[in-house]
């Protein structure tokens, strides 16, 4: 047991000092007064920005909208991973060739790609708007309306991580052993059959792990939006790490800002808790249900 | 004792190499340049480049200067100061700093005031407008580079006379709109960031109002000069003399509408006067310069831009850092990056050059607006009034509130900002 503590304890340092200490000294910052107001000296406020986080309307728009970003981005990004992993694993020519270039979106650095799709969703010149324009004769103010700028980040982070998606999706489909499909095949099941009762299930554990992967980043998402759209038109896209990055590297409110990550840490566990136990529950279902 | 008489004289050589290599080294110190370095955004340090190159020439063997070359977009820039600043020991020795940054690294205490290094002589070579936006904190805290300011860019092939009233620019639109000489009237910068703020001072104050006033603490955004600009800028969407589009629009956007033809005024910076009058613009040798339209009882506004050199809290070398931002910002350099890369002179005289003022009609036209410019409000909480106000207004540009309900809500927004701050006088 103390062999184990002792071989464990250098990865343990190594953790608390990237993941703990950060986290502990933000959350001692979030009860403090630190800003261009302070001389950027730590003052302690009673609470106070934690009184101001709760009440923050800007916040929880913010939360809802990054809620909104995640849940959309993450749900296509899923299903169109799963497709993709199924064709890709399908005995094919030139299968190798095609598995890499799949990966080119997810290669690509966010910042270009995001700075590509804010011209091609530009009003007039990108091509989106001249699309449009030739089949419904009037334009398309995709990244200027409130209703549609936040439907073309997640399009563009839906390009984007679909192959990271289809990747993990795939790399499950291969541990299924083949001959679970030739015996369901010879009892008579067609191709839906396969996939309800064999394919998903097993899928299962990297379905999860996609989700988690995925969902923690959608719900971090920064470069994408910040380049795409700034936040606007009338904040409709703002994430709340945009929101953090603005209080602390524009206004200079660090204390505030170590709040907004505080705040969020704590609804991203609680949201990542709530995934694990749902899909623990899952799994169980479905390892009792399959001998059906 | 052969083995002794060996080691005692390698010891020798020892201590005689280490005593010559002091020597010489404290000599070489003695004589040492001063290696000064300045970050600046890459459009800017890329156009001193040849400056930098003929200063280190003048002052070889004493003072070496190296530009950083850091990114290209304004806050990015920021975001790289601050982020090494915060760290405490700075590696840069100076900072080329937008206007709006002043206030707020001043309050950090991460500038050195260059009170001391500048006398009533330098300041008053400096064009009307120059001088603003480089004081905080009772002292002065930047020397100015280069004097951005916004200007309305005119068709002189269109009209006769540019507008010189919201009233009249909305006519004039129309009129070419109604004609189908042009498919839409104005264009500006609409997106929510900063632009729009500029935008919005320059209309808020040709409508007779104050953004904000430091000194009194009175924020005028729900006065009615703030709901008249906030209205007027809507009602250009509406009634379609700007695009719907120009919601989404920074200047690289407006540019592209004006140069193309498609409009027949635009709102930005000297820079584009430049890219106009290039061979590939279909405009070339058809558009004006003036002042951005005001009530005609209001003098126009024009919002800085300006850049400027600060001397940052910790460098080693102050003396040499102040003599290369002086030699950056001379006369002759700044003769040097108006007629090389068009950025507006800070010096008087430039203005007043016929040489110059031939060769570039343009140069005339910003000299007379250069009187009217005008700085966004002078505090270290820029940034967040800044915010509020461009969400706000964005809010009320793409329909979503009506425009004295969105600034009502940017007035409370922004007192509250200021209380949170404690910055209420």
């Amino acid at each position: 047991m103390t062999t184990l503590l002792l071989l464990l304890l250098p990865s343990m340092l190594f953790m608390a000092g990237v993941f703990a200490l950060p986290l502990a000294r933000y959350l001692w910052l979030s009860f403090h007064a630190d800003s261009v107001m302070t001389g950027l000296v730590a003052i302690p406020n009673d609470g106070a920005n934690w009184n101001r986080f709760l009440n923050d309307l800007r916040y929880w728009q913010d939360l809802g909208q990054t809620l909104r970003f995640a849940v959309a981005s993450v749900t296509l990004e899923l299903l169109l991973g799963l497709a993709i992993a199924l064709l890709l694993n399908q005995p094919q020519r030139g299968r190798a060739l095609i598995r890499t270039t799949s990966l080119i979106p997810w290669a690509l650095p966010t910042t270009v790609m995001a700075l590509g799709w804010r011209w091609i969703f530009n009003t007039p010149y990108g091509p989106v708007n001249r699309l449009f324009e030739s089949v419904f004769g009037h334009s398309l103010n995709a990244l200027g309306e409130p209703s549609l700028a936040w439907l073309t980040t997640v399009y563009a982070d839906v390009w984007k991580t679909t192959p990271f998606v289809a990747l993990i999706l795939l790399a499950g489909l291969q541990t299924i052993p083949s001959d679970l499909y030739e015996a369901a095949r010879l009892e008579g099941a067609g191709a839906l059959t396969c996939l309800k009762k064999i394919t998903l299930p097993l899928l299962l554990p990297y379905l999860g792990l996609a989700l988690m992967f995925r969902m923690a980043q959608a719900f971090g998402v920064f470069d994408l939006i910040q380049v795409m759209t700034g936040g606007g038109p009338a904040s409709s896209t703002e994430s709340i790490a945009l929101y953090a990055y603005w209080n602390a590297l524009r206004f200079l409110d660090f204390g505030y800002s170590a709040t907004i990550m505080i705040g969020s840490f704590i609804i991203l566990t609680m949201m990542v808790a709530i995934a694990w136990v749902v899909i623990a529950t899952a799994r169980r279902r479905s390892v009792v249900g399959a001998p059906s | 004792m052969n083995w002794m008489k060996r080691t005692s004289s390698r010891f020798i050589l020892v201590i005689v190499s280490i005593i010559a290599s002091t020597v010489l080294g404290v000599s070489t110190l003695a004589r040492q340049t001063d290696s000064v370095s300045i970050l600046m955004p890459a459009p800017f340090a890329d156009a001193t480049a040849e400056l930098v190159r003929s200063f280190n020439k003048e002052h070889k063997g004493r003072i070496h200067l190296d530009v950083i070359r850091g990114p290209l977009e304004t806050e990015s820039i920021s975001d790289l100061a601050i982020s090494s600043l915060l760290l405490g020991d700075t590696p840069f020795d100076g900072l080329l700093m937008d206007v709006t940054w002043v206030a707020k690294y001043a309050k950090a205490g991460w500038l050195a005031p260059l009170d001391a290094y500048f006398t009533d002589q330098d300041f008053a070579s400096l064009a009307p407008g120059a001088n603003e936006g480089n004081h905080a904190e009772g002292a002065l805290q930047r020397w100015p580079l280069t004097s951005d300011l916004g200007l309305l860019y005119w068709r002189t092939d269109l009209m006769d006379e540019p507008p010189r009233t919201p009233k009249q620019l909305e006519t004039i639109s129309s009129r070419l709109q109604n004609s189908g000489q042009v498919p839409f009237g104005y264009v500006w910068q609409g997106r929510q960031y900063e632009g729009l703020s500029c935008v919005f001072l320059e209309m808020i104050d040709g409508f007779g109002g104050e953004w904000y006033e430091p000194q009194s603490g009175a924020i005028g955004l729900d006065g009615p000069a703030g709901i008249a600009a906030a209205t007027w800028l809507q009602d250009l969407i509406a009634t379609g003399i700007s695009p719907r589009a120009v919601t989404n629009y920074s200047e690289s956007e407006s540019l592209q509408s004006f140069k193309s033809g498609n409009s027949a005024f635009m709102r930005n910076w000297p820079y584009a006067w430049a890219e106009l009058q290039k061979d590939d613009s279909p405009v070339k040798g058809k558009v004006g310069i003036t002042t951005m339209v005001a009530e005609s009882n209001q003098p126009p506004a024009a919002t800085i831009g300006s850049w400027g050199l600060s001397l940052l809290q910790g460098s080693h070398h102050p003396q040499s850092t102040i003599e290369a931002i002086k030699y950056l910002t001379n006369e002759q350099s700044q003769r040097y990056l108006f007629t090389n890369f068009g950025y507006t002179p800070t010096q008087a005289a430039l203005y007043k050059d016929e040489q110059l003022t031939n060769a570039y009609p343009s140069l005339v036209a910003i000299g007379e607006a250069l009187p009217y410019a005008r700085p966004r409000p002078q505090t270290p909480l820029y940034a967040q009034m800044s915010d509020v106000l461009q969400r706000n207004l964005s809010s009320t540009l793409t329909g979503l509130t009506p425009p004295p309900a969105a600034m009502k809500q940017a007035q409370d927004t922004t007192e509250q900002v200021l209380i949170a701050a404690g910055a209420t006088p």
